[in-house]
């Protein structure tokens, strides 16, 4: 036995880009996560060769998960050819060896900004989503440590109140993306600013969704088949967008969540913003041989 | 296929890459030398915020990056968050730094003697604009005082502490190896010791004056005199496996004192930085001594400061609003037309 046998050669690069203390930290920290579901856990963030604020939380956590066998999918705001997506999948295929794909029912791994797929996941998927902000309770506390002791307190009158005053003053809840959910029937989350097209999907999910936040050194979880609740009061239902009758303007497709563009008449046509559904679509009016996967809104209604 | 456009978003990404380096053309090791040798005050300063000691990394980080210190900051944090810990270096008293310039604005003389040493303090701020004509600018050679000042010199709060005006803290007798390090665990409130130094040290120099200069303005409670701010090498002291103490080598380090008056002692603010940067030690010791006591939310209270000078997370945070929103835009245009639609049909009653 020589030393040269215990050991690796020098690499300018540790696979995955993070070393091995940094990716024990957040396996720790998941597990802590997927424990105790909805509650922030701390962790230290390293820096990775992307700026803060442009997906730093989701790329630990992907560069975590990430060996040479996963097939890796990258969205923002639903689409995979976003500029920033293809720069996070360009750089996770370069650190990991791993394939990419667009195809959501091919993918293992989902690295997302802003939207989930519109086809359901399932248990051998996971879902990483990007978040901005992690607390819920911003709007009401901007001191971190302060909204920390009233999440250990279950301490969400203020939010309740937030909510409260919205339909005093607009006649309906106003929050538009990332609506605040109790996950589990304990802990108020961020689902992230997702669309509130997509927070039913959450719910009783079949994958794991891991959300994580690089710049304010936060995850949280929601592990598969777990509650997750949009905050609403008895007698005002949840609201999601009025998207369920549209129709994408290039593909044809019906009942998704759109992207709404402006036109030069003063008008708007709409395009799905899961661009990679809206392929499929479009191929499969073309005559390919296209599978489509079984989607969680169905004629623009949740099934 | 219509609707495809992967690929012109990759293309999209690596040109505009290209067109921003195209400009800055070829780095060398001339340009990174010099670069090196012309502006160690930039070096120092980036080192600071990256807290990595490297002048050649960081003066390839400026040259990588054209000069946009967020960016060369970020590519140097990234580098070095990678790196393995090898070891954790002795702790340096004050008395051990090899001084270059130490001044207090507490008294007219201390022990130990004011030391000017290197600094622009006292020029008279004019461009020189000869040198674009072709005449260079040549300095001034340095005329050696008779007298050397001492290299090593005690600290200026010891001498108030014999003199019962100010209590030093209690000597933290945490082994090296024990001190919390916030780039590898998570900063939290009210927040370690080491982990308020360790992130000033780290901060950004204009956010940590924007915030201790409010301070110092009166949005603070107390008022800071510079007791002692001091430039120096500190020698860098390791181990060897065989168990010798050496020294890898000395670094640039800048450390500042302020004090205030409260009650019948003074006291202490405290920072210090890897290079020479005076104006953030100044300022970050401003935060320091204003933090005790601060009003949850307020400038001068640790959360606040800590969190908002943190260069890396504020310009990253601050730049990521180019990217697109329009997915949340959308969720809140719903929301918004909803209730418009309902006020029209609800009209307020008129008062």
């Amino acid at each position: 036995m020589s030393l040269s046998s215990l050991t690796k050669d020098w690499e300018p690069m540790s696979y995955g880009f993070l070393d091995a203390s940094a990716k024990r930290e957040i396996r720790r920290k998941m597990l802590k996560a997927v424990a105790v579901p909805g509650c922030q856990m701390p962790y230290a963030s390293r820096e990775v060769p992307m700026a803060r604020g442009w997906g730093t939380g989701g790329l630990q956590v992907s560069l975590t998960l990430v060996n040479p066998k996963t097939t890796v999918k990258v969205i923002d705001q639903g689409a995979d050819d976003s500029v920033n997506a293809a720069s996070i999948r360009r750089f996770l295929a370069r650190v990991s060896g791993a394939p990419t794909t667009l195809d959501t029912l091919e993918a293992d791994l989902i690295q997302s900004r802003h939207r989930i797929p519109e086809e359901k996941l399932r248990a051998d998927q996971v879902l990483v989503l990007q978040v901005p902000n992690p607390e819920p309770l911003r709007p009401v506390q901007p001191n971190m440590s302060i909204a920390r002791q009233m999440h250990a307190d279950a301490d969400y009158g203020r939010m309740w109140l937030q909510l409260y005053e919205q339909i005093v003053r607009s006649g309906r809840v106003m929050q538009g993306a990332s609506y605040p959910s109790l996950v589990n029937g304990r802990h108020v989350m961020t689902p992230s600013p997702i669309p509130r097209w997509d927070v039913p999907k959450l719910h009783m999910a079949e994958h794991l969704t891991i959300l994580s936040a690089g710049r304010e050194k936060r995850l949280h979880a929601v592990p598969p088949f777990t509650r997750v609740e949009p905050l609403v009061f008895d007698d005002v239902p949840y609201k999601v967008e009025e998207h369920g009758e549209l129709i994408c303007g290039r593909s044809g497709a019906k009942g998704f969540f759109m992207n709404e563009i402006p036109q030069d008449d003063g008008t708007s046509t709409y395009e799905i913003s899961d661009s990679d559904y809206g392929v499929k679509t479009i191929r499969q009016a073309e005559g390919a041989q296209v599978h489509l996967g079984e989607t969680w809104y169905k004629n623009g209604e949740l099934s | 296929m219509a609707y495809v456009a992967t690929r012109g978003g990759e293309r999209a990404i690596e040109q505009a890459e290209r067109l921003f380096r195209a400009d800055m053309g070829k780095i060398t090791a001339e340009r990174v030398n010099e670069i090196k040798s012309a502006m160690p005050y930039l070096i120092d300063r980036v080192m600071g915020e990256a807290s990595l000691y490297d002048e050649d990394l960081a003066a390839l980080a400026l040259a990588q990056t054209g000069g946009d210190l967020y960016e060369a900051v970020l590519v140097l944090r990234a580098w070095r968050t990678t790196q393995p810990r090898l070891q954790v270096a002795a702790p340096v008293a004050q008395d051990d730094l090899f001084t270059h310039r130490r001044i207090s604005a507490a008294f007219k003389d201390i022990p130990g003697g004011q030391v000017l040493g290197p600094t622009l303090d006292y020029s008279h701020r004019i461009l020189a604009t000869d040198v674009l004509n072709g005449t260079p600018f040549t300095p001034a050679a340095v005329e050696p005082s008779s007298k050397p000042a001492p290299a090593y010199q005690p600290s200026v709060a010891a001498w108030q502490a014999e003199n019962d005006l100010v209590d030093l803290p209690k000597l933290d007798e945490t082994h090296p190896d024990d001190i919390p390090d916030v780039t590898r665990e998570p900063l939290l409130f009210p927040s370690k010791r080491a982990h308020t130094l360790q992130s000033l040290a780290r901060s950004d120099t204009g956010g940590a004056l924007a915030l201790g200069y409010a301070a110092m303005r009166g949005y603070g409670q107390a008022h800071p005199t510079v007791n002692e701010l001091r430039l120096a090498e500190a020698e860098v002291m390791v181990k060897h496996p065989n168990g010798t103490s050496f020294s890898a080598g000395r670094v640039k380090v800048s450390q500042a004192e302020v004090v205030s008056k409260k009650g019948e002692k003074l006291e202490l603010g405290f920072s210090a930085t890897l290079g020479w940067n005076e104006v953030k030690c100044i300022s970050a010791a401003t935060l320091d001594l204003n933090s005790k006591g601060a009003p949850k939310g307020s400038a001068t209270e640790e959360e606040f400061y800590l969190y908002h000078t943190e260069g890396v997370e504020s310009s990253g945070f601050c730049i990521h609003f180019k990217l697109p929103h329009y997915v949340t835009f959308q969720s809140s245009l719903d929301a918004m037309r909803d209730a418009k639609s309902k006020k029209s049909i609800h009209p307020e009653p008129a008062e």
